[in-house]
């Protein structure tokens, strides 16, 4: 799996060299801290020191302080000569790693890499976003709510995992015995005509977007944006 | 040679309430400060600043509670807020920064920093 990063900076310079250096992460960019706080960051992110609502410092300590983010792994990156009492602040502050900007990029990846591979699989592999969007239809697994366009969706429980698989699983046609297996897990008795039945009150529901669930013939359907 | 643009700080704690004055008299700021959320409200209204640093903890009643009626006055529904607090939970701080504050400096802050968000919030840089 891809490894992934959050980067947190509104330098277009610090932007660029980032997509360079970490090519083939998984990168989503966030340009302030408050952007970065309200998807509820996870895994690692790569945090410039001077944010346009927060200093980089603040920001590592305010996540270190809450349970909920206390486990991320920090990255901050400064701006101007290497100085090393700044280093050594930013370190107490509970950051895990701090680069004057811009380092090497050989020396940045690598120290990344290695961060991720400490953590563990789990911190290695692009986190699960806490809200799935595509085009117009927003998702969000925790809260259990979907939306498209800004307009709110009610559906069941089933029909809401059955799209959550779906998006978790677009590309790939799935049959209507993995959807028994993974989406009813209970079996199969309730059947391949329950699931055609409640795929189509699905699509319904999801109003144009529904289209986007497709019926592959003689093998099962498939989502694709 | 234009007036020099407003600054209020709203702080009970007489220590810091003197360093943000003279970061901000520094930042070429007039400077008015109070006590009291209540107060600065009042006085927010009465001089229409062009930045506000409000202090979170405050003894009547929150920064962020001010910042809100600061906002419900037409004139200042958009003058840019610092919120500076020495507590520095992330629900507060994700909190002030839904309020649509201009920035978040924690307690004690660092000067420079300070100085160059205030002069990024009062005199922002032509387009």
């Amino acid at each position: 799996m891809k490894p992934a990063a959050s980067c947190v900076t509104s330098s277009p310079a610090a932007l660029a060299f980032l997509k360079t250096a970490l090519e083939g992460f998984r990168l989503k960019f966030h340009p302030s801290a408050a952007a970065f706080l309200k998807a509820r960051p996870r895994g690692l992110a790569v945090i410039d020191s001077s944010l346009p609502d927060m200093s980089g410092r603040d920001l590592v300590s305010v996540l270190r302080g809450d349970k909920r983010t206390s486990r991320l792994l920090l990255v901050l990156t400064g701006s101007g000569p290497y100085s090393p009492a700044a280093a050594a602040l930013s370190l107490e502050n509970g950051a895990d790693e701090y680069f004057t900007f811009p380092p090497e990029p050989r020396l940045f990846r690598a120290r990344l890499l290695n961060l991720l591979a400490r953590a563990g699989p789990g911190a290695a592999a692009s986190e699960k976003p806490a809200e799935y969007a595509f085009g117009p239809l927003r998702i969000s697994p925790e809260a259990r709510t979907v939306s498209v366009g800004g307009k709110r969706i009610r559906l069941t429980a089933l029909e809401f995992d059955l799209l959550l698989y779906f998006l978790r699983n677009q590309g790939r046609v799935v049959s209507r015995t993995v959807l028994l297996e993974q989406v009813w897990r209970q079996g199969l008795e309730a059947g391949p005509r329950a699931v055609d039945k409640r795929i189509e009150a699905l699509r319904s529901r999801l109003g144009p977007f529904g289209a986007k669930i497709r019926t592959v013939f003689g093998l099962g359907y498939l989502f694709k944006l | 040679m234009t007036a020099r643009p407003k600054i209020l700080i709203v702080d009970d704690e007489p220590d810091y309430l003197a360093i943000a004055a003279r970061i901000a008299a520094g930042a070429g700021c007039a400077v008015l400060t109070a006590p009291l959320a209540l107060k600065g409200v009042e006085l927010a209204e009465k001089n229409e600043p062009a930045m506000i640093l409000l202090d979170v903890g405050l003894p009547d009643i929150s920064g962020f509670e001010a910042a809100r009626r600061i906002r419900a006055i037409p004139a200042l529904s958009r003058t840019p807020i610092i919120f500076f607090t020495v507590r520095s939970e992330l629900d507060m701080v994700t909190e002030g920064l839904k309020l649509g504050a201009a920035g978040y400096v924690i307690k004690p802050f660092d000067p420079d920093e300070l100085q160059a968000r205030i002069k990024a919030a009062v005199f922002p840089a032509p387009r």
